[in-house]
């Protein structure tokens, strides 16, 4: 591990500002270095990308079934099938991989991983239609996918115009036009939207969030698949060159529009058309980190939470529930489910991280929990990307010699690291190897 | 002279015990496996004798002393004989395979069998005394070498009370002896038509409270059982408080209920609010215990206090439950320790605080709790487990003689409830720690010795006959009191049937 004081005593000249005294001076240090709050290590770098891999099958996935429930199944009010994608959906173009995209991140094939698609058809189980699949919950878990764009919806207000914009009445209008043309042959179902317009609005207003994290993870799901093939190929020398990776791939996707458009009997209505500007960055990946990554909220589990004795948050903004923070045991006992996504991961693990899980712990019995800290670690790593791209993007260079410069970037640092300081957070967790 | 049969009862541990010895060094498992195999082949053979009971054994020894091979096995004797036949197979199959100086460790498991076989088959006062002695030495002994941190003082400790124990009993019997106008003798059968001033009977009584109540043990002579329980090691404890334990139990009934009816039956009354202080001390101690072996062992002190007020009250239905009581705490209480002994061997205590999140299915130990669960249950005395028809007949047996003291009792049974949901909660629930929890799963061979004690406890639950069908003739013949309140067509029925020949 490259420690930034090391860095620092490597360097001919002195350095330009004193060390911080942050509790995390260690990590701000490694991140002014240009290095991740994840330490460099072989194998932190062999865990991160193949839970990339493993993580971006499902998610392949999730996008895909995010944009149909979004655009196609809508306003259904019995939605039991809204986890059957359509054929269209399960071969839509991914509009970063394959050929035909503008900007192709994966140089994979543009249509549904050939692993999900396997998986699809099988299951843990056996060949069967999938309605038998689904009702023996042998499947994908869009649960998962739903409760991150729930979170989304519910934290609201995280930077970004997306969520004014949902408030607005040009929203309104569009999303009215859109209701009543979806239920323009269901007079009882308009009955009702006269009677309780708002809580249409308010579910239009959930799909909307699913279209942005559709959008989101349709970008994702290529960066993850490259990193793996690149991982492969023995590209990546170290966790930084795979979080500048990272950096690079929000920059260079950052612009990518957000929108949320419904198909009605063949019609387009754009609720959100792509001409209001909003964009990849800072209308879905700043949000969806903050909601998902930090916040979420707590679950019921075998851990009670009680409102009234102060044991969550008053503030939304307070919340710690996150990946960042979850207790990765399935107890339900913080984070986004975590049982769903780290059972939807374990069908695709690579076969390097197979074999690393049997060789600690109890091995194949709790490779579960071992791929959920693995999955944590990674997304240490992803917030790691994510805040030297706003650095990138707000301050200075990492080498920038103008010693203010330089401060601000440290108060910026030092703020992100204050929100680690609780002591549920695991940052302090990943710095040990063997925390698994 | 017909084959002394029970003799084997009593020759195989001292042959097992003299086999592991002479094993060689070094392969743990193996002499496990000899220990075990013995132990099991006393279980099978006592089996045999319930199916085919074998003719009382009376060899002359030493009869310038009074002291006779004098042995037997009735409606009392046999199930205890049951008891501490499997429970000695028990624990030391839930010895860990790599114990250390298993030639030594389980050689003293053997001889403990030895001793607690000795004193239930005996029918010779004498004998009884010997037997009840010779306990002493190795449990002492596999206390003061494999104990815990501070198994010094627990060794020191339970010396003290098991000699002062054994001297106060050895005092009771010689006077029982000596005293007896109709002639000196030990066997069982003269003691039972002894005849004694009620002033004798009166001070050997006291001596033979004194000496089975440190045994037992009940407040207020329970000093040596927390921290004894606290420090042995899990097989250990498993027969100190599944077998040892109801030596107290079985001697006060066969020798004080037996030999001393009306001394008994004078002192009754205060020998119920004994046990009626002893199940609420202990009770109410559980709760208050951070440490699940101490908790264990008040929980097992109250439990005795039940014991006691059934014997008090001396009724037909209420020795009956003592009976079936001894049994069925044997069960739970070995199995208590056994899952404890897990949850220490993986986790390396057994901190109540420093201990959450056990059932997590993946890196806890959800087996383990599930049958520890199981046997809170049990001891809490929730219909359907082994210690509820024991409990049902012990209330309903003394409630007619001592009200008081029975609903005293009855809320102190309640309070098991409580300690058990809350070292469940806290032990079972909450968050696993990630900095702790590095123990590999139990595997079936770990898992057995409880795996079977808990299909025992639920089997006993099922079918009560197990627990109370050995011993109805016999506690009828001991009982000193009638059941007034009872029809004597209906309840009664209850207690008659027995699955012993006589």
């Amino acid at each position: 591990m490259t420690t930034p004081i090391a860095a620092v005593a490597n360097c001919p000249s002195a350095p330009l500002i004193p060390p911080s005294q942050h509790p995390w001076a260690e990590v701000i240090h490694r991140l002014e270095a240009g290095g991740s709050m994840l330490p460099d290590t072989p194998e932190n770098l062999m865990q991160i990308i193949g839970i990339y891999k493993a993580y971006a099958v499902p998610m392949d996935f999730y996008w895909r079934d995010l944009l149909y429930i979004a655009e196609q199944v809508f306003l259904d009010p019995l939605p039991a099938f809204k986890y059957f994608p359509s054929q269209e959906y399960l071969e839509r173009p991914n509009a970063y991989a394959g050929e035909q995209s503008k900007l192709r991140l994966w140089r994979g094939g543009e249509q549904a991983h050939p692993e999900l698609l396997a998986f699809m058809a099988r299951g843990e189980t056996t060949a069967m239609p999938k309605l038998l699949h689904h009702l023996w919950h042998d499947r994908i878990n869009m649960e998962f996918a739903e409760a991150c764009a729930q979170a989304m919806l519910w934290h609201q207000a995280m930077g970004g115009r997306f969520n004014d914009y949902l408030e607005s009445e040009a929203y309104r209008a569009n999303a009215d036009r859109a209701i009543k043309a979806y239920f323009r042959r269901n007079p009882l179902m308009l009955g009702l939207y006269q009677a309780f317009p708002e809580m249409f609005l308010e579910k239009v207003k959930q799909l909307s969030y699913y279209a942005n994290l559709g959008l989101f993870w349709e970008v994702m799901a290529p960066v993850f698949f490259e990193m793996s093939d690149i991982y492969d190929e023995g590209g990546f020398q170290g966790v930084p060159d795979a979080m500048n990776f990272l950096v690079k791939g929000i920059f260079a996707v950052a612009g990518r529009p957000i929108y949320h458009h419904v198909f009605i009997d063949g019609e387009c209505i754009e609720i959100i058309p792509k001409a209001e500007g909003f964009t990849w960055l800072y209308e879905a990946a700043l949000p969806y980190v903050e909601a998902v990554f930090y916040r979420t909220s707590p679950f019921r589990g075998t851990k009670s939470y009680n409102a009234q004795a102060g044991q969550v948050p008053s503030h939304q903004a307070d919340f710690h529930y996150g990946i960042l923070y979850a207790d990765v045991y399935p107890v339900g006992s913080a984070g986004i489910p975590p049982t769903l996504l780290m059972q939807d991961m374990v069908h695709f693990l690579p076969p390097y991280l197979k074999e690393l899980y049997k060789q600690h712990r109890r091995g194949e019995q709790d490779q579960l929990i071992q791929l959920g800290i693995t999955f944590q670690r990674s997304m240490y790593n992803v917030t790691s990307a994510v805040i030297q791209a706003l650095r990138a993007a707000l301050l200075y260079p990492l080498d920038d010699t103008d010693p203010e410069h330089l401060l601000a970037n440290r108060r910026f640092f030092e703020g992100q690291m204050d929100r680690f300081l609780r002591p549920e957070a695991r940052l302090g967790a990943i710095q040990n190897q063997d925390y698994r | 002279m017909a084959p002394p049969l029970l003799l084997l009862l009593l020759a195989l541990p001292l042959a097992g015990a003299l086999l592991v010895f002479a094993l060689p060094q070094g392969d743990a498992t193996r002499v496990r496996t000899a220990a075990a195999l013995t132990a099991g082949a006393q279980l099978l053979f006592t089996l045999l004798c319930w199916r085919l009971p074998p003719a009382d054994l009376h060899l002359a020894w030493v009869p310038k002393l009074g002291l006779e091979l004098e042995l037997g096995l009735d409606g009392l004797s046999l199930p205890l004989q049951l008891l501490v036949a499997l429970l000695s197979t028990m624990a030391i199959l839930a010895a860990p395979a790599n114990q250390s100086r298993p030639r030594l460790f389980f050689a003293l498991l053997l001889a403990t069998n030895l001793g607690v076989s000795g004193a239930f088959l005996a029918r010779n006062a004498l004998l009884f005394v010997l037997a009840f002695e010779l306990v002493l030495i190795p449990t002492t002994l596999l206390v003061a070498i494999w104990g815990g941190e501070r198994r010094a003082g627990a060794a020191i400790r339970f010396l003290v009370y098991g000699s002062v124990s054994g001297l106060s009993l050895l005092a009771a019997v010689l006077a029982l002896g000596w005293f007896n106008a109709n002639g000196f003798g030990f066997g069982f059968d003269q003691l039972a038509a002894a005849d004694l001033s009620p002033t004798a009977q009166g001070w050997i009584l006291a001596l033979l409270l004194l000496g089975f109540g440190l045994k037992l043990p009940i407040v207020p002579l329970h000093g040596w059982q927390p921290f004894t329980y606290a420090q042995a090691p899990t097989p250990v404890v498993m027969l100190l408080g599944g077998a040892v334990s109801k030596l107290g139990a079985y001697g006060l009934l066969r020798f004080a209920v037996g030999f001393l009816p009306d001394a008994w039956a004078a002192w009754s009354p205060w020998i119920a609010i004994a046990g009626a202080v002893s199940a609420v001390y202990g009770a109410l101690n559980a709760i208050a215990q951070s440490d699940i072996r101490r908790l264990m062992a008040y929980s097992s002190l109250g439990h005795m206090g039940l014991l006691v007020l059934a014997l008090a009250a001396a009724t037909p239905m209420s020795l009956q439950g003592a009976v079936a009581q001894i049994l069925a705490h044997g069960l739970i209480v070995a199995l208590l320790f056994a899952c404890v002994g897990l949850i220490e061997r993986k986790t390396g205590t057994t901190a109540i605080p420093e201990l959450s999140g056990l059932l997590n299915p993946l890196r806890g130990l959800p087996f383990t709790l599930g049958m520890l669960l199981l046997a809170l249950m049990a001891a809490a005395g929730i219909p359907g487990l082994a210690a509820f028809p024991a409990e049902l007949l012990v209330f309903e047996g003394s409630w007619t003689v001592f009200p008081k003291a029975t609903l005293v009792s009855l809320i102190a049974s309640g309070f098991t409830a409580v300690y058990a949901v809350r070292l469940f909660n806290r032990v079972g629930f909450g968050r696993l720690d990630n900095g702790r929890a590095h123990w590999p799963a139990t595997g079936w061979s770990e898992r057995a010795p409880a795996l079977v004690l808990t299909l025992l406890v639920i089997a006993a639950g099922l079918w009560p006959t197990a627990l109370t069908g050995w011993s109805g003739s016999a506690t009828a013949a001991l009982a000193l009191r009638s059941q007034p309140l009872l029809s004597p067509s209906a309840p009664t029925v209850a207690i008659v049937p027995e699955l012993l020949p006589s």
